[in-house]
């Protein structure tokens, strides 16, 4: 049970499992990045506020916390819609006529958010970590060779089954199509007579979800606080860039790739730096490929 | 032949900010006549600390148009330059706080590079991970920085007046200094690299020139003012480079009015005294910062000074009416 | 010995040759009025000459020097200065300071540029405007600002790209009769319009370009009379007609 192969083999599936949570994080992220072209700087804190709605309202209201989960997702289905709602939709609605460019305003307003919401959270709730309550009692579940917790096991799979669920909504519904649509042509949708800031809406809906059930599926984990969004975040910003922007399947790849590096980093390089790779790796791409981010780099005129 | 007037030409717009800011920074001089709780100095010590770090982000955010999320790193980065040479070869401050100043310079040099061909979002992801990196291995590396204990730092000047004072004097070296680069050429270039790049690129500009000065300055400002800050302190930490205080510095600037000389100065002081008086009533002092980064954000793009100056040029143009006269 | 000579240059995306081994020598002092239709080549040749882009072969000469492979910042440097079809202009300074910056920028001291900046708003009749941000310029007044930042320093040779797309015509006649000026001064231009009468009236000289090569050049007059060119343009218009008809 000790040899070499093994562990690496162990290593591998921990690494793919936390590769499924940087996946739930970073598809949104890159959702909102393919449909505005901005970057959603309070992403991380849609994750925190799903952490923390699924702990209270199990804990709080002594409910399963199977019941809580469902919570969690309409929290972040919230957020996102409100985000989107009043801070976004000015974006494409005529933000040529302010001062600030569209990168600019994106990026003050949505880091402000961000502080907001950390702060809000600090204040009401309070700066200290909560537990997060499990959603299985079982410490060790055998899987073949490996072993993991039930909790482990149960997070992971209900990732595969939603990161499956989107893609099937994105290619097969009728709203996944539109939203394909105004991702690749805005004005050129709209003219067909797609609703593009419903589009937009619910790519920001379904963001806010993903991040909110990650929060919630790390809950006991993690533990939550005010600030606990802020590392997964940074995590999906590298993995999203590393991914091609915009590209949902490039980001699933470069998340379980980062997960399985991290995984095997923390072993053989070093566990204090492991959570450093990610960010050295995402300068190396940005140094040698930057083209590569952009697709060719057309000198646009 | 004489020079053209008007509110809105750039020569104009600075020569007013400027006056304006001399007088802030006359104001501040003052306090110490009036104040002289140990604790209010204390936080206006703070606030000038916030004030610099404002200044050097808004050179490259504000002007430039390089949205980066480094401010904070490169503070750490001074504080830790003069420290780890107090710490370990006991070199003295009057060659270790030179030191936070140009070490940071180089190295937010080297980040400009790498961010020289990226533009937008990418900006501000490169340098989030550039300052994280940062952080973790300054929290991490026990043996040399002592993680998050922190690193004692020897007291440039004891007195508590004596420090306001060195404070204040070098923000207004920054202050000049940041009014004569923006008055140079190179301010207007940076200006018209915010603006249009390849605009600029096409009309002669040496963009990847002024972007890297713009860098290298504004990181040697947020070098300097954390090695300050250090001393001050008498401690540096890891929390010093945390993404929060970036946060703050963002805020001030945008309430101040980015993109502005005068702005980062006023939305500074204002927010980090305003947070002082808010801990007190009740510690909600983030959430209404916040809440007016986004509201400035969307709605008043130059701050408190765009503001304040609509307000001017809107009584100008009374007063001229009224004179003009009916 | 010509200002600027282009020789076999050629430049393709993908598999569609955008210029196809062009040679065009424009003179000290010559007004070339460069036409085609759509898609012909016309911008892609600027985007060559002005160092946007760089070609896939052949060479370009200018006062002699091989220039092909610099940059734009080079080639402004050297007195090639571009007005792009979309315009430029630096939104959020005020529009005398969108000509001083261009000033400053090729080595105009202050004062200087401000004199300069000040006569060119005059003779764009801008002058009313100038306290505004480029931005807050109207599609024809940006044109023209932009137009102006091309002459801070009389440059070697300007290349205009459309610069009368969209203008209000008072505005074009204000902008023809800079270039008549500058011309009868011996100052260099390319102009790249899809209007005929101000390059007939304008220009001595035209090229026209389709499908990525030079089609006819001399007497714009003689250009335009060119059966192949004729052709070229016709061609065009029945494929407009069958769009058109195709849609109906």
């Amino acid at each position: 049970m000790t040899g070499t192969p093994l562990l690496a083999l162990d290593l591998f599936v921990n690494g793919l499992i936390i590769g499924l949570f940087y996946a739930l994080m970073a598809v949104g992220l890159t959702m909102i990045f393919g449909i505005l072209k901005i970057v959603n700087f309070a992403h991380g804190e849609f994750y925190m506020i799903g952490a923390y709605t699924y702990t209270l309202i199990s804990l709080g209201l002594g409910v399963s916390p199977w019941l809580a989960l469902p919570v969690a997702a309409a929290s972040g289905a919230l957020l996102g819609w409100a985000t989107e709602r009043w801070l976004m939709r000015p974006l494409y609605t005529g933000y040529g006529s302010w001062g600030l460019m569209k990168d600019e305003y994106a990026v003050v307003v949505t880091f402000g958010l961000s502080l907001l919401l950390i702060n809000l959270v600090d204040k009401v709730v309070g700066p200290y970590p909560v537990r997060g309550p499990a959603l299985s009692d079982v410490t060790r579940v055998a899987l073949g060779p490996f072993m993991l917790s039930g909790q482990k096991l149960i997070t992971a799979g209900v990732a595969i089954v939603l990161l499956i669920g989107l893609a099937l909504f994105i290619k097969r519904s009728l709203w996944g199509r539109q939203v394909q649509a105004v991702a690749q042509n805005r004005l050129g949708a709209s003219i067909a007579g797609i609703d593009t800031a419903r589009a937009t809406s619910i790519i920001f809906m379904a963001s806010g979800v993903l991040a909110a059930l990650a929060g919630a599926l790390l809950a006991p984990i993690i533990n939550p606080a005010p600030d606990v969004g802020i590392f997964p975040a940074v995590k999906s910003y590298v993995i999203v860039v590393i991914g091609g922007m915009g590209s949902i399947p490039g980001s699933i790849v470069a998340a379980l790739a980062l997960g399985v590096l991290e995984s095997f980093g923390a072993v053989y390089l070093s566990y204090d730096y492991r959570d450093t790779f990610g960010l050295v790796l995402l300068i190396l791409v940005l140094l040698f490929r930057p083209q590569g981010l952009f697709g060719e780099r057309a000198r646009e005129v | 032949m004489t020079t053209p007037r008007h509110p809105n030409f750039l020569a104009s717009k600075l020569a007013q900010e400027m006056r304006l800011a001399l007088v802030v920074l006359a104001v501040l001089a003052l306090v110490p006549v009036a104040v002289s709780s140990p604790y209010w100095l204390g936080v206006l010590i703070v606030s000038m600390y916030f004030a610099m770090l404002s200044m050097g982000w808004n050179l490259l955010a504000g002007y430039t148009g390089q949205f980066s999320l480094a401010p904070a790193a490169f503070a750490m980065l001074g504080g830790y330059t003069t420290a780890l040479l107090a710490w370990h070869w006991k070199v003295p401050l009057w060659i270790g706080l030179p030191m936070a100043l140009v070490v940071p310079g180089l190295i937010g040099l080297v980040l400009g590079r790498i961010v020289l061909r990226l533009s937008g979002p990418y900006v501000a992801l490169t340098t989030l991970s550039f300052a994280e990196i940062v952080r973790l291995v300054i929290y991490n590396s026990i043996d040399f920085t002592r993680g998050d204990q922190g690193l004692n730092v020897p007291a440039l000047i004891d007195s508590r007046v004596g420090n306001y004072y060195l404070f204040v004097g070098a923000l207004t070296v920054i202050t000049v200094g940041v009014f004569l680069l923006l008055r140079a050429p190179t301010g207007r270039f940076l200006l018209a690299i915010r603006d249009d790049e390849i605009g600029a690129a096409s009309r002669g500009i040496d963009v990847v020139r002024a972007k890297t000065v713009a860098f290298f300055i504004s990181c040697a400002i947020c070098g300097i003012a954390g090695g300050l800050y250090g001393t001050f302190a008498q401690l540096v930490s890891p929390e010093l480079g945390l993404i929060a205080q970036t946060g703050i510095v963002i805020a001030m600037v945008v309430i101040g009015g980015m993109g502005t000389l005068v702005g980062p100065l006023i939305g500074a002081v204002l927010v980090y005294v305003a947070s002082e008086l808010l801990r007190d009533a009740g510690n909600v002092q983030m959430i209404v910062f916040a809440l007016l980064v986004i509201v400035f954000a969307r709605f008043f793009r130059e701050g408190l000074w765009g503001l304040a100056r609509q307000a001017i040029a809107r009584r100008r143009s009374a007063t001229r009416t009224a004179a003009s006269g009916v | 010995m010509a200002l600027l000579e282009i020789r076999a240059v050629a430049k393709r995306f993908g598999g569609l040759r955008a210029v196809d081994g062009v040679d065009v020598d424009v003179a000290e002092g010559e007004l070339l009025g460069l036409i085609g239709p759509n898609g012909s080549g016309k911008t892609t040749l600027l985007n060559v000459l002005s160092g946007h882009m760089v070609a896939d072969a052949g060479q370009v000469r200018l006062d002699g020097r091989s220039v092909l492979g610099l940059g734009p910042t080079a080639l402004t440097r050297l007195g090639v200065l571009r007005m792009f079809q979309l315009t430029r202009v630096f939104n959020r300074v005020s529009a005398f300071d969108n000509l001083i910056v261009c000033g400053l920028a090729l080595g105009l001291d202050q004062g200087r540029a401000e004199q300069r900046a000040l006569d060119l708003l005059g003779e764009l009749k801008l002058t009313h405007v100038m306290h505004l941000d480029g931005g807050q310029l109207s599609g024809g007044q940006k044109k023209l600002l932009e137009f102006g930042t091309c002459f801070m320093v009389p440059p070697r040779i300007a290349l205009l790209d459309e610069p009368f797309a969209a203008v209000h015509p008072t505005m074009k006649e204000t902008m023809a009769t800079f270039i008549r000026r500058r011309s009868a001064d011996g100052q260099t231009f390319i102009l790249v319009s899809h209007d005929m009468p101000v390059v007939v009236e304008l220009c001595p000289r035209a090229v026209c370009m389709n499908a990525g090569k030079v089609l006819a050049d001399g007497p714009t007059q003689r250009v335009l009379n060119d059966a192949a060119v004729i052709e070229a343009y016709l061609g065009e218009d029945a494929q407009a007609a069958e769009a058109e008809h195709g849609r109906a």
